[in-house]
């Protein structure tokens, strides 16, 4: 199960890598089909550049959820044990779990309310950008699974 | 539900899973979902739309692309050949890496838009060296933290395009009404390093010779044109935030891979995903904090503050005052971003209310958010210049205190003097601004 979400956090890395190089390419041909004549104006360049963002935003999401590098704020004393640190981020993972469900639950209607959108422009199917955040619920279910079992593996060992 | 129910709900549950570690993201995403199924008008399918609506605008690409920009700049070696330069120019001045180091910070900021690059970039360069040479180490950690602040202050600026964008404020305007008050802060952190120097005798650089100083000039012009292009670019209404933002990018690429020969193809896609990665992050807070600002302005919160303020007579610098404690308060534990956000959309009315000018009301938002970035217990600059310097952030306090000093008196300045601020986009771009 770990390799396959090794594969999976791998798979994601490269997505996110791959959708910023493309974030670069429809704002340049913005700029330069403003300037430059015989490059046309393309209107579809601006709805490409936010699909990738939101696309990035979410992914990003779901990897620093597996790295642990949300931004936290660190005011309570450190854990004096690693059963009460287990606990800490079992609760912590809860919280997370709860967004999740909330994302997956009501994520139905929202992809539901897209279907029979196109974007303006491209009249690219707007259920490619809604699909994001169910899926993004579900990513953030797998790498808190496997958070979790380690956690209670901790809560259970001895000190 | 009234106003002050709402708000009886949102921040408890916000604040109290803050304390207990839940990721700020998280925290302000899940204080939301009770209000959006207690009331039956709403529901948190409106929790995915408001973020949605958030990620839609397309000045936030400058985001990232600010990033990428600064991390390129920094693998390019720029920074480097900026040192060189500003050890040129004040490396032999009483405490001479010191004031290169605040120098080095100016520069960059004027090219970056961030701040923890800044500090990542500048740090891993400088304090090494500054401990090498006699510097104490909590010294070199908080000049290095505090300096970095700049980065936001200093056009181009990440803050200011997310609260330009969110606010409908002139980016451009921002941009230049922040060039002073970076100069300030400069200013006054070269007086620290001075005054540290005399006390605890840190040693100097002799000073260069013409022709150092010329080549030094010289071969930090292609870097130094990077704010001209951007801010000139904005201001003179050529080309969007956005479109700068992506201009940065393949200027810094151009001078990096082609000019310099200093970044390896390999080394493209890594510094993409580490930018892409550290954006998302501070990105995905947007939306969720945009679900909790909307809930806000829904339940009429902000109105509600400014009636309750209104007694007292608030006038346009008592409110600026406020502005900047309100933020001074939440930068000491949460992101700069989010904290745009939820209190910028609550105290907009009472700015407004007050007679407070727009830009005037940014600029002592993004100020004192700076200073939020070496307050702990989260500032993210103070953060990685401990770890760079590889002392505990306890240790480096009593320092960040004795320089925070100085440039809190600057905020104050800019609170009490707004004329100063608004002199250039006063003067450059009359037409956006009040």
């Amino acid at each position: 199960m770990r390799r396959v979400l090794d594969y999976y956090h791998r798979f994601l890395k490269l997505t996110l890598t791959i959708f910023m190089i493309l974030l670069i390419v429809p704002v340049s041909l913005q700029i330069f089909s403003s300037y430059i004549g015989f490059i046309p104006r393309y209107i579809w360049t601006e709805e490409m550049a936010r699909f990738c963002f939101i696309w990035i935003v979410l992914i990003g999401s779901i990897i620093a959820v597996r790295e642990g590098t949300h931004f936290t704020v660190d005011l309570l004393p450190p854990a004096k044990t690693k059963r009460w640190e287990a606990l800490r981020n079992l609760f912590v993972d809860f919280i997370i779990l709860l967004i999740a469900l909330v994302f997956l639950f009501w994520g139905h209607s929202f992809v539901a309310s897209s279907l029979q959108q196109r974007s303006e422009m491209a009249e690219m199917p707007m259920v490619f950008i809604y699909i994001a955040w169910p899926l993004a619920g579900v990513s953030w279910i797998l790498f808190l699974a496997e958070n979790t079992v380690e956690n209670i593996k901790l809560l259970w060992s001895e000190d | 539900m009234s106003a002050w129910e709402v708000a009886g709900i949102l921040f408890p549950i916000f604040i109290g899973l803050v304390l207990l570690r839940v990721p700020v993201a998280f925290a302000l995403g899940i204080a939301c979902v009770p209000v959006f199924i207690l009331d039956p008008k709403l529901t948190p399918f409106l929790l995915m739309n408001e973020m949605f609506k958030s990620y839609n605008a397309f000045v936030l690409l400058a985001v990232p692309f600010f990033l990428l920009a600064a991390n390129i700049m920094n693998h390019a070696g720029i920074t480097d050949r900026l040192i060189r330069l500003s050890r040129a120019l004040v490396g032999h001045l009483p405490g001479g890496l010191g004031h290169i180091n605040v120098v080095v910070s100016m520069l960059f900021a004027g090219i970056s838009g961030s701040s923890t690059a800044d500090a990542a970039g500048i740090g891993s360069l400088l304090i090494p060296q500054m401990k090498k040479q006699g510097f104490s180490t909590s010294f070199t950690v908080a000049i290095t933290a505090c300096s970095s602040v700049m980065g936001v202050i200093i056009p181009p600026s990440i803050l200011m395009v997310v609260w330009g964008g969110l606010m409908t404020v002139s980016i451009g305007g921002l941009f230049l009404a922040g060039v002073i008050p970076g100069m300030l802060i400069a200013t006054s952190l070269m007086l620290a390093v001075y005054v540290y120097a005399k006390i605890y005798h840190y040693p100097i650089y002799s000073r260069s010779s013409a022709k150092e100083a010329f080549f030094a000039i010289l071969q930090a012009i292609p870097p130094l044109m990077t704010p001209l292009i951007i801010v000139g670019g904005i201001v003179a209404g050529f080309f969007t935030p956005t479109e700068a933002s992506a201009i940065a990018v393949i200027y810094s690429l151009i001078l990096g891979y082609v000019g310099y020969r200093s970044i390896s193809g390999r080394e493209i896609p890594k510094i993409f995903y580490e930018s892409a990665r550290f954006a998302a992050i501070s990105l995905f807070c947007i939306g969720t904090a945009s679900a909790f600002g909307w809930l806000l302005a829904y339940y009429k919160i902000p109105l509600a503050i400014v009636e309750f303020l209104k007694p007292f007579g608030v006038g346009p610098i008592s409110t600026g005052l406020i502005v900047a404690g309100a933020f001074l308060f939440i930068g000491m534990f949460i992101d700069a971003i989010p904290a745009i956000i939820i209190l910028g959309t609550v105290l907009l009315p009472l700015a407004e209310f007050a007679g407070l000018n727009p830009i005037h009301f940014a600029i002592i938002g993004v100020i004192s958010l700076a200073f939020g970035l070496v307050t702990p217990p989260y500032g993210l600059c103070l953060l990685i210049a401990c770890a760079i310097g590889e002392i505990k952030v306890i240790q480096a306090l009593k320092d960040i205190a004795i320089i925070l000093f100085p440039m809190l008196c600057v905020l104050l300045f800019v609170i009490f003097f707004p004329e100063v601020i608004m002199w250039l986009p006063r003067t450059f771009m009359p037409q956006f601004v009040g």
